[in-house]
């Protein structure tokens, strides 16, 4: 496979996987804040405003304030900077006409429907109908984009064949999951860390809740653990969780495999492999309580760094040739 | 064949000018026509609208799209596509086969002539300078062998129809002629959008071409080289014609490439993949001979691999079309074509020209100085619908341009009398109008020259318009070459 073609699919991937993340995330915060707004407002005032801390999430804050002026965020001007902003390139408008345009390089690849899908969902945020439909509900709007760079995961998961294509697409896919996941954590932990005791508080419960709907683990959470949610149930979940889709350790597994069947041993192997595979055994064996006495937020910034890491080394291995 | 009343909202504003392909006259249908008009009739006007809409959204949705030049970076459009499909009969495909077959292998072997023995021109038949100043002529290849001698891989031979019905070749495309995947493309929608019409119709299918094509390519592989590797040369997605490379690459299931993705070592030519150098032996090459290499020709190119040209010398690499075979399709060496067919292959040729003046024989000059009211004037190097003149559309201002074009540059130029198109009845808004169509038929020559059962027709759209290029607001049609006699009579629905 041609190094340009290999880098334009896992391109593709990464920017659906965060458009699809920006869409949910903001979803997320809008309840959150439709949540708090019927609850007590000043139990709202100490915890940052869930819509802005998406900002914070996708490390944007400060591209937001250079186009809109310092001072209290304003809500609506952040929906708008993050969907439908052409200046900002981590809207969702912006990700979606990048994942585009690579596809649109690569189309002869991947497969008909898969294209059709992403030039579709491309067409249909670029054009009116998203506009209005984002006027009469935001939520309504950012399901329907969630929902469609889905049906894109599902239709190349469906129609490709098991080939590098296929996993150079699950590469960017599951790397970009991963960092967004631990950064999702982080930002939200900072926030949460501050207030008082969980039970006091029904909107605290409110905002671990919302953490786990940020990583679409809510109910799968519930199935597992049952009772109410817990700050240690949901960081062990969403980090070491073998199982779900949607937890650190999976997509860092995910990858790997994905790598290694790219590699398929024949000595390009690379330094990506070697970190992801050291991220990988890390996940697998270490215990929870390390986990805190290390720190959360350190041990999180510890994967981040190996996610960039491993990022630059694909890079280097396969698409500098 | 007679017309029904309730023909009324579909053709009410339906004209008969010049050759009509669907009328002989008012109200009488030619035959092979029939069915089909029946059964746009009993469809309604209503309803084709509806599967036009549909139509334009398949193919925005799937990205089948040119790029408009002119602004920022390009916008990307549908080619407006026409639900009412051109049909041919099979014996006027007959003669068109056998005639674009004709006129591929005389140009063929012309070429080869010119950049070997030369004996067409020593015998004078056409004259050396008009060669030696043709924009395609490329000195490079004089003297140099190409695989199995075959230099226009795929042509494309635009073809108009006069007055009384007879098919003109209109001009030669032999460098890299685009819209093929159109004419794929237009077929699947059509058979998605009008299926019954299509079911009722005994259609020669057009699906093989690109399987087709891959055995042209495979055929020009260098000596000893079982399996060759093939890929299809694109200048890159900012291109018009991206679409079609991207296409054609996936249905042959070989790799598109760009400038950028090969490079040249050891007389050969590679791909960088992921697994590191891996070797090229055919492009399918959708980029113009002064881009290929910067080496041989434009250094300035940002498109082509500086070392091409070397493997394509040595051997090592085959090149469709072949370099220099744009001096076939000068505008120049038109006039010329019927002899070089007489010349070459001692036939009559099938499909005639149109009439052409060149205002370096003195004569002509003055009959075009005299008529340029009535006249076609064309740049012999210009394609696009560019560079052109239609005289009984132009203004005193631009004759007098011309006319002083022609005088100062007569190897420039050529002229041909304004022929009025034929015409196909056409969507506009909700009903039916006559609209001028010529015909692009597709020529894949390797082990054997193989006609595409079909084209692009392409049709203009302003009213009374004889420009049907894309890149000057055309659009196509579905193209139907019937087999056997007339089709059956469709059944409702």
């Amino acid at each position: 496979m041609l190094s340009r073609v290999a880098e334009n699919l896992y391109w593709i991937s990464r920017y659906v996987e965060r458009a699809e993340n920006v869409a949910r995330l903001l979803d997320v915060g809008f309840h959150l804040e439709l949540d708090a707004a019927g609850l007590d407002g000043d139990a709202a005032g100490t915890d940052p405003a869930p819509i802005a801390s998406v900002l914070s999430i996708l490390a944007c804050r400060d591209s937001f304030e250079r186009a809109h002026g310092p001072g209290p965020l304003d809500r609506e001007a952040v929906l708008r900077f993050l969907t439908f902003d052409r200046a900002n390139n981590q809207s969702i408008l912006s990700m979606l006409g990048h994942a585009r345009e690579n596809a649109r390089a690569t189309q002869e690849t991947i497969s008909a429907d898969a294209w059709l899908q992403l030039n579709r969902l491309h067409f249909y945020v670029r054009g009116r109908k998203a506009r209005r439909r984002f006027l009469d509900s935001p939520p309504r709007f950012l399901q329907g984009v969630k929902r469609a760079c889905i049906l894109f995961d599902g239709l190349v998961d469906g129609t490709l064949p098991r080939t590098e294509i296929y996993h150079f697409l699950q590469l960017g896919r599951h790397l970009e999951r991963a960092s967004q996941i631990s950064r999702i954590l982080s930002v939200k932990l900072h926030g949460l860390r501050e207030g008082g005791p969980v039970v006091e508080s029904p909107l605290r419960i409110v905002h671990w809740s919302s953490l786990l709907w940020s990583c679409a683990a809510y109910e799968a959470y519930l199935r597992d653990y049952h009772d109410r949610v817990d700050p240690e149930g949901v960081v062990r979940y969403l980090i070491l969780d073998p199982e779900f889709p949607r937890s650190i350790r999976f997509c860092v597994a995910r990858c790997l495999e994905s790598l290694r069947a790219i590699s398929s041993g024949d000595g390009y192997g690379s330094e990506a492999e070697r970190c992801l595979g050291r991220l990988d055994s890390e996940l697998h064996y270490i215990a929870p309580s390390e986990i805190f006495d290390r720190g959360l937020g350190s041990f999180l910034s510890g994967v981040q760094d190996s996610c960039n890491k491993i990022g630059d080394e694909i890079h280097r291995a396969y698409f500098f040739t | 064949m007679a017309m029904t009343p309730q023909d009324d909202r579909l053709f009410s504003r339906y004209g008969l000018t010049g050759y009509d392909e669907m009328f002989v006259a008012p109200g009488r249908l030619r035959p092979h026509y029939a069915p089909l008009h029946h059964r746009l009739v009993s469809l309604g006007p209503e309803e084709i609208a509806h599967r036009h809409r549909a139509a334009d959204l398949m193919m925005r949705n799937q990205g089948i799209t040119f790029t408009v030049y002119g602004r920022e970076q390009g916008v990307e459009r549908i080619i407006p596509f026409d639900p009412v499909p051109r049909l041919i009969s099979a014996p006027e495909w007959d003669q068109i086969e056998r005639g674009l077959t004709q006129r591929v292998r005389a140009l063929n072997l012309f070429i080869h002539d010119v950049y070997h023995e030369r004996h067409i021109l020593r015998d004078r038949v056409v004259p050396l300078e008009l060669i030696l100043g043709a924009s395609g002529y490329r000195r490079e290849c004089v003297g140099l062998r190409v695989p199995r001698d075959i230099y226009i891989h795929v042509s494309g031979i635009d073809l108009i129809r006069d007055a009384e019905g007879t098919f003109l070749v209109l001009e030669d495309n032999c460098r890299t002629p685009s819209g093929v995947s159109y004419v794929l493309k237009n077929r699947q929608v059509m058979k998605q959008v009008f299926p019954l019409l299509f079911a009722a119709h005994n259609i020669r299918p057009i699906d093989d071409y690109t399987t087709n094509l891959l055995a042209v390519l495979r055929h020009i592989g260098p000596p000893g080289v079982d399996e060759p590797v093939v890929a299809v040369l694109t200048p890159g997605v900012y291109n018009s014609a991206y679409f079609e490379h991207s296409y054609l690459a996936r249905r042959m299931g070989v790799e598109l490439v760009e400038g950028r993705d090969l490079f040249f070592d050891s007389g050969q030519l590679f791909m960088r993949t992921i697994r590191g150098p891996q070797r090229v032996d055919v492009l399918y090459r959708r980029i113009d001979d002064d881009f290929l290499d910067p080496m041989t020709f434009r250094s300035d190119s940002q498109l082509g691999v500086p070392g091409l040209v070397a493997a394509y010398r040595s051997g090592r690499l085959g090149l469709a079309n072949a370099i220099g075979t744009g001096m076939a399709d000068d505008k120049g060496v038109y006039p010329f074509v019927p002899e070089i067919i007489k010349y070459y292959l001692k036939e009559d040729p099938i499909l005639p020209n149109v009439e052409t003046f060149r205002p370096q024989i003195p004569s002509h000059r003055q009959h075009i100085l005299e008529n340029l009211e009535k006249l076609v004037v064309k740049a012999v190097d210009a394609s696009g619908g560019y560079g052109m003149l239609i005289g009984p559309a132009s203004t005193a201002e631009q004759r007098e341009e011309f006319a002083r074009r022609v005088t100062d540059n007569p190897r420039g130029y050529i002229a041909q009398p304004t022929i009025s198109l034929s015409q196909h009845p056409t969507l506009i808004d909700d009903h039916l109008e006559g609209r001028h169509v010529d015909l692009r038929p597709f020529v894949l020559y390797g082990e054997t020259i193989k006609v595409l059962a079909g084209g692009l027709t392409r049709v203009a759209l302003p009213q009374g318009s004889l420009v049907v290029n894309s890149s000057q607001g055309g659009g196509t049609k579905d193209t139907w070459v019937l087999r056997g006699g007339p089709p059956k009579r469709p059944e409702a629905n």
